[in-house]
């Protein structure tokens, strides 16, 4: 995702007396600045010409700020009631991990597949250019077109949220393992030990750690993704309430409500991503 | 970790009962999460080859999508438009919550805790519940597109701002301060060029996911090309909806290796 | 026996090619292949388990050629032959006896290898094996809590777990401390003598190589200059395995690794 930039040498110069203007810019410099400026500019005239529908922006914020202070200051149920929520909200999070447990499972076979170490170069290649495609298009599509497959509802909305998933673990975990080092397959490839086995008994266990790492991550993307699926395509989450509040009813306090639910799943998350890692640093050290 | 065990039989059993245990588990959710959702695992994916035929079959832009190009690519340009503006506005404040909230750099510790603390909530509320938020505010204006994807990215970018600038070698600052140079001399000489190519490389992956989510904040808020998507569903005109998702992909693979290359050059 | 007739291997360039490369190692013995760095060391010894392919020749081992194996029974030749390497090349995070019974894994059918189902017989064998090179102690920690020579030796014990006809040792103390490759090498020694293998080491030390070795297999530029027992061997004869190369380069080289 990033890559860290190298210290720029180029920044402090040595003292040394020149004759010429000393130039502190660099080609990378001159390219950065560019970019910035480029982007700038399209902001500026996308700022300019946006359609604003003759909004009456101070009467907007204004108004904005009032929704803000109902959901947050008076967050109620509104017409629905605590029971249906939280079940929705369960049903959210069902749906992430279903889909996270089985993108897993499935990305992990495509992934050996895509591993430049362990396959073909042409197979992985044209693996990872289909995946590549798959991720391009958003989440929501993806569910919206099997939805007119297989109708309405959970199965579309699961097998559309797999489907991104897939695509996005098997980069990852491909990544992971071109990482483990080319010497210890070969040892072992050395000894006459075949292609599974290899990658069960060596591989696999090299990267749990990073597997782990990028599922947990998934699992978090794939529990936005859920609640926006339930607003876009009515699967019967805690999206759909959120939708139906917001732009049907016009409830903001239940808005505010379905807002600090989903907060609470937040911070539970990051409070187990913690834990994980902490758990995982114990181990290594 | 125990380290000594009575015999190698025994620390096999061990790793297995331990092994065996997590996947227990793992099933054990998978089952619930299944029977909660009511998602028949077998049932569906014997639909899956169906449903990329279908698909393949339905979703292959005609002649007659043709038509309506002008139209797409335009919408296209608008949401792309947004997905950069949203970010780089977003980039400008984030910069300046990041300098007021990195340990090195910040003016003091309860600023930092509250823009942490802010900066969590925004990226911990769905770009949904925004979306909805100012659906009513602004109506089905660009506008509320852009908040929507404002208020994500300066959650998301603040956070990875403020840790770009406290992985920076905290002596170089001391270098810098050592000469004589004050608060506002040491952030603009001494971080900001430093930083500037992570950061850059931030901009740059969040514009990606923004555009990604300007989709998602279209289909819902009744703009830009989530909007012909859904219009175009809707209205069964399968070939111009392929059309859409097809463009989309190539729009975000080019904005892909573009950024890469754009990072390349300036690492 | 092992026996190599006649090796050819050309890259692109010149370096690391073989010519006619001609040579036996007898079991019992520790055979030591020296020569200047980018001589064809590494080449030599990753042909002869067919890591690399080469061109032409005959390598037989107990007058079966391993050329001419086809996939299978290249595993099971393989399976046969040990190897360790400079870097000991375990998997870190596993422990040492787990690294150790991946020794059998080219044994196994491809299921029980994946899941790594080895019976109780091997299970006491792989510790006891750890115990034979000074490690029962350190069975249950993780490789990359071990020391540089504890992992070499590990390595060994994986090697020996595969019941081996031959150890291919490429460079087995290049990372090693002089006390650890003491302990390395007074290991594979034993080992030659008391199990009857074929022991084969890449060393670019040449002092380790005098000390240790029965029989010197020098090489030069892809071809052999000298093959005979160690006691054969004296300046001349290292100057001509040695030369147009600086004998310090191979010092330094050996610093760098």
């Amino acid at each position: 995702m990033m890559e860290n930039s190298q210290p720029k040498p180029n920044i402090i110069q040595p003292s040394a007396p020149q004759p010429k203007r000393v130039s502190l810019v660099t080609r990378p410099r001159k390219i950065l600045r560019g970019v910035l400026l480029g982007l700038l500019l399209i902001t500026i005239y996308s700022l300019a010409t946006l359609n604003n529908a003759n909004l009456n922006l101070a009467e907007a914020f204004h108004s904005l700020g009032v929704n803000l202070s109902a959901m947050f200051l008076h967050p109620s149920v509104g017409q629905d009631s605590w029971q249906l929520l939280l079940r929705a909200l369960v049903t959210s999070v069902s749906l992430a991990l279903l889909t996270t447990l089985l993108g897993a499972l499935i990305a992990f076979f495509i992934a050996v597949g895509a591993a430049r170490n362990l396959s073909p170069a042409w197979l992985a290649t044209s693996i990872k250019a289909v995946m590549a495609f798959i991720r391009a298009i958003p989440t929501i599509l993806w569910v919206l077109i099997y939805s007119v497959v297989m109708g309405l509802g959970a199965s579309a909305a699961v097998v559309g949220l797999t489907f991104h998933s897939v695509a996005y673990l098997v980069k990852a975990y491909s990544e992971s393992i071109e990482e483990t080092p080319q010497d210890t397959i070969e040892a072992l490839k050395a000894s006459g030990v075949g292609f599974w086995p290899i990658v069960f008994q060596a591989i696999l266990p090299s990267i749990v750690p990073a597997l782990l790492s990028w599922t947990f991550i998934r699992f978090e993307i794939n529990f936005a993704n859920a609640v926006a699926v339930g607003a876009a395509a009515g699967a019967d989450d805690i999206g759909y309430f959120l939708f139906m509040a917001g732009s049907f009813y016009f409830n903001f306090h239940e808005v505010g409500l379905i807002v600090y639910l989903l907060l609470g799943v937040a911070i539970i998350l990051e409070l187990i991503s913690m834990k994980l890692r902490g758990h995982y640093l114990k181990q290594t050290n | 970790m125990k380290t000594n065990y009575h015999s190698p039989q025994q620390f096999f059993r061990q790793r297995r009962l331990r092994l065996f245990t997590v996947l227990v588990i793992l099933l054990g959710i998978y089952f619930t999460s299944m029977a909660l959702v009511n998602f028949q695992t077998w049932n569906s994916i014997t639909k899956i080859p169906a449903g990329l035929i279908w698909l393949f079959h339905n979703f292959i832009p005609t002649e007659r999508s043709i038509s309506s190009l002008g139209q797409i690519l335009y919408q296209l340009w608008r949401t792309l438009l947004v997905s950069i503006s949203s970010t780089v506005v977003a980039s400008l404040f984030s910069l300046v919550f990041a300098i007021l909230g990195a340990k090195t750099t910040t003016p003091n510790e309860a600023v930092r805790l509250i823009v942490r603390f802010g900066a969590s909530l925004l990226r911990n509320i769905p770009v949904v519940a925004w979306a909805m938020i100012l659906l009513f505010s602004f109506k089905q204006s660009d506008f509320t597109g852009f908040l929507a994807l404002f208020f994500m990215t300066l959650g998301y970018l603040t956070r990875a701002f403020t840790e770009t600038i406290e992985d920076l070698d905290a002596e170089k600052l001391q270098a810098l301060q050592a000469v004589g140079a004050n608060y506002f001399q040491c952030v603009f000489c001494g971080i900001l060029p430093e930083a500037a190519s992570t950061m850059t490389s931030w901009v740059l992956y969040m514009i990606e996911n923004n555009l990604r989510d300007a989709t998602l904040v279209g289909l819902l808020t009744g703009t830009g090309v989530g909007f012909l998507f859904d219009f175009y569903f809707k209205s069964f005109r399968y070939d111009a909806a392929g059309l859409i998702v097809l463009l989309i992909a190539v729009l975000v693979i080019v904005l892909e290796l573009t950024s890469t290359q754009i990072r390349r050059a300036i690492a | 026996m092992l026996k190599v007739i006649q090796l050819d291997k050309t890259y692109g360039s010149d370096k690391h090619s073989l010519q006619s490369v001609d040579f036996t190692a007898q079991p019992g013995e520790v055979t030591a292949i020296i020569g200047p760095s980018g001589a064809g060391k590494t080449t030599i010894l990753r042909s002869i388990n067919q890591l690399i392919r080469d061109d032409s020749g005959q390598i037989l081992l107990d007058d079966q050629d391993i050329r001419q194996a086809n996939k299978a029974e290249l595993r099971k030749i393989r399976h046969h032959i040990g190897m360790i390497f400079q870097n000991y090349n375990l998997i870190s995070p596993l422990t040492a006896l787990e690294n150790v019974l991946h020794g059998r894994l080219g044994a196994k059918s491809t299921i029980a290898g994946m899941l790594g189902l080895y019976s109780d017989a091997e299970k006491t064998e792989a510790l006891e094996l750890l115990k034979e090179v000074g490690l029962q102690d350190y069975a249950y920690q993780r490789c990359d809590q071990l020391s540089g020579g504890q992992q070499q030796r590990v390595g060994i014990a994986r090697a020996l777990m595969q019941h081996p006809k031959m150890i291919l040792c490429d460079e087995p103390i290049a990372s090693l401390d002089p006390k650890s490759t003491k302990i390395v090498m007074d290991i594979l020694r034993q080992l030659a003598r008391e199990k009857q293998l074929i022991i084969l080491i890449n060393l670019h030390q040449v002092d380790i190589a005098m000390e240790y070795a029965d029989h010197v297999v020098g090489i030069n530029s892809g071809k052999i200059v000298f093959t005979g027992p160690t006691s054969d061997v004296d300046d001349t004869v290292l100057q001509n395995i040695y030369r147009q190369t600086d004998t310090s380069e191979s010092v330094v080289s050996a610093n760098e690794n």
